[in-house]
Formats: C-alpha cells, structure tokens, sequence
C-alpha cells in the first residue's frame, strides 16, 4: 500500500511539475500497421497512413539539431494501453518520430524514470530534420 | 535498375524464407520474412537483430552495347546478440548460422533470375515478367564487427542486369 501511494505520488508530481514549467502538448506519429502480403509496402510502392496522437503534459528543450523532450509516464501508460503496445519501448520504436509546433523530430532514444515501479516521466532524445 | 533491385530482393526474401522459415520479423504488428530494403522501410534509429537488411551502394551502367548493363552493389548487413535464453553466448553461433543461409542464398545456382517490374503492386495489380534476367555474383562476407551486446557482418554482392527500353 506505502508502495503505491509513494509511486502514485511520483506520477501526480511530474504531471505537476511538467503542467507548471511549460507543460504543452506534442504529437506523436504513429504508422498505421503493415498490411500483410502486401508486397507493394515492402518495396516502397506504398505508403502507410499516419496517425497523430497527443501526448501532454510535455516540457520540449530544443537546442540546434538536437532536442530533449520530456513526458508525463502516465499519458504514456494511457496511450500504450488503449493502443495495445505492449510497452512504451516499442511505442517510441515504431512511431515516426514526433512533432513538435509542426516539425517532425526523429527519436534517437527514450529513457524511462520510475518510482517503486511506476514509470513517472520519460525522456526522449530528438534529431532535427535537415533544412 | 529499380526493377532489378525490387527482382532481388523478392528472390532474397523467398530463398531466405525457403531455408529457414522461422527467419522472420514483426514489422509495424505484421510478421513477415527477416529481409528487408532499407530504403523501402520508415527511417528508424533501432537495427532490428536477426534479419537481412539490404542497403544498396554503387551503381554504374555500361551504355557500350545495344542494350545498357547496369552494375549495382547492395550491401547486406546482419546482426544477433545470439538468445536470451543463452545469455547471448551463443551469438557467434548464430552470426554463423546467417552467413550459412546468405551464402545458400546467394552463391547456389541458379545466380539468376528473371527481372520482374513490379510497378502494378501499387495500384493493386501484379508483378509482370520482364524479357531478360537480372544475375549476380559470389557474396563476400566482411569482417565481424562487435557492437556492444551485438556481433555484427557486412556482405557485398554485386548485381547486374540488362536495362530494357524504357528503364533508364
């Protein structure tokens, strides 16, 4: 129960500090599944439809081509449950990247916080695309 | 040339397919063989293990004769960290076990095929046979290459085909 309590805590508190130092909403774009035996995808023939969703509370440090983008744990435990991921990982690794005031950022690498098992905030590591 | 690299691959993916079918990978929530062209794929900073990715390099067209040949390169590159099950100390066995399947491949007869224009898949439609063959040399294997918890490979194949009216 101290347990719980302690990693809810965390959760309540990153939401808190992301809402209060700038905390806005980023988008992340995610592809749409292959279509299986679909040749044409495989050899780029086809393109798959995207999807946006939002992600927020976020705090985006960006400097020149590299950026760090920080993410409340708990939008991201909303948004791999009801997308049927089976974790954030591979959530960050099969989205195209994110988009942040209508650029697309590449994910480099997510790195995940927790709190007696409850992940509080993630951190991604963002590339600029080139000019 | 896009119709003899498109060739190659698909006749990668099915010997590769054929030799092991348990060489796969699940791509974007769909399983399917472990080959894939990179260029044909969403631009990813994560090397998916245990599959071939196919990167394709120089290219050169001999325009002497009646008919141009074309000359391109296409890189191969592959890694495992072995399984978890093992604590990856059976990677280099595994390393071995890609080669053996590249080589199958690629240096068993026939070193040919015919050049297929695959164009229609885009409209729903199918692969048509074209009239002469795409056809490719002995792979190389580099050297292994260790990356972190990785052992890693290159190979070079060189892949030719003659370029029909209207492909150039």
């Amino acid at each position: 129960m101290a347990d719980l309590l302690c990693s809810d805590a965390a959760v309540r508190s990153a939401d808190a500090l992301l809402r209060a130092n700038g905390g806005r909403a980023v988008l992340l774009r995610l592809p749409a599944p292959a279509v299986a035996g679909n040749d044409g995808e495989q050899l780029g023939l086809a393109t798959p439809q995207f999807q946006d969703v939002e992600l927020a509370p976020a705090a985006f440090r960006g400097s020149g081509k590299t950026a760090t983008l920080l993410i409340s744990g708990s939008a991201v435990k909303a948004l791999v449950g009801s997308l049927k991921f089976n974790s954030a990982d591979v959530l960050f690794e099969t989205a195209a990247g994110v988009v942040v005031d209508g650029v697309l950022y590449t994910i480099l690498s997510s790195t995940a916080t927790t709190a007696d098992g409850a992940t509080y905030l993630y951190s991604l590591d963002l590339l600029a695309p080139d000019r | 040339m896009q119709n003899a690299k498109d060739t190659f691959y698909e006749l990668l993916r099915s010997r590769i397919a054929a030799a092991n079918p348990e060489r796969t990978i699940v791509l974007r929530g769909i399983t399917r063989p472990g080959v894939l062209a990179e260029e044909n794929e969403l631009v990813s900073t994560v090397t998916i293990p245990d599959c071939f990715r196919l990167r394709w390099m120089d290219a050169t067209v001999d325009s002497a004769n009646a008919m141009p040949v074309a000359a391109m390169t296409c890189e191969v590159l592959y890694e495992t960290a072995g399984t978890a099950g093992n604590a990856g100390m059976d990677r280099g066995r595994l390393l071995a076990v890609m080669d053996a399947e590249l080589i199958g491949a690629l240096n068993s007869a026939p070193q040919a095929t015919i050049k297929q224009n695959f164009e229609a898949l885009a409209t729903g439609g199918s692969a048509v046979a074209m009239s002469t063959n795409i056809w490719w040399g002995d792979i190389v294997l580099g050297p292994l290459v260790v990356k972190a918890d990785r052992v890693a490979r290159a190979a070079k194949v060189t892949v030719m085909s003659c370029e029909e009216a209207g492909e150039l």
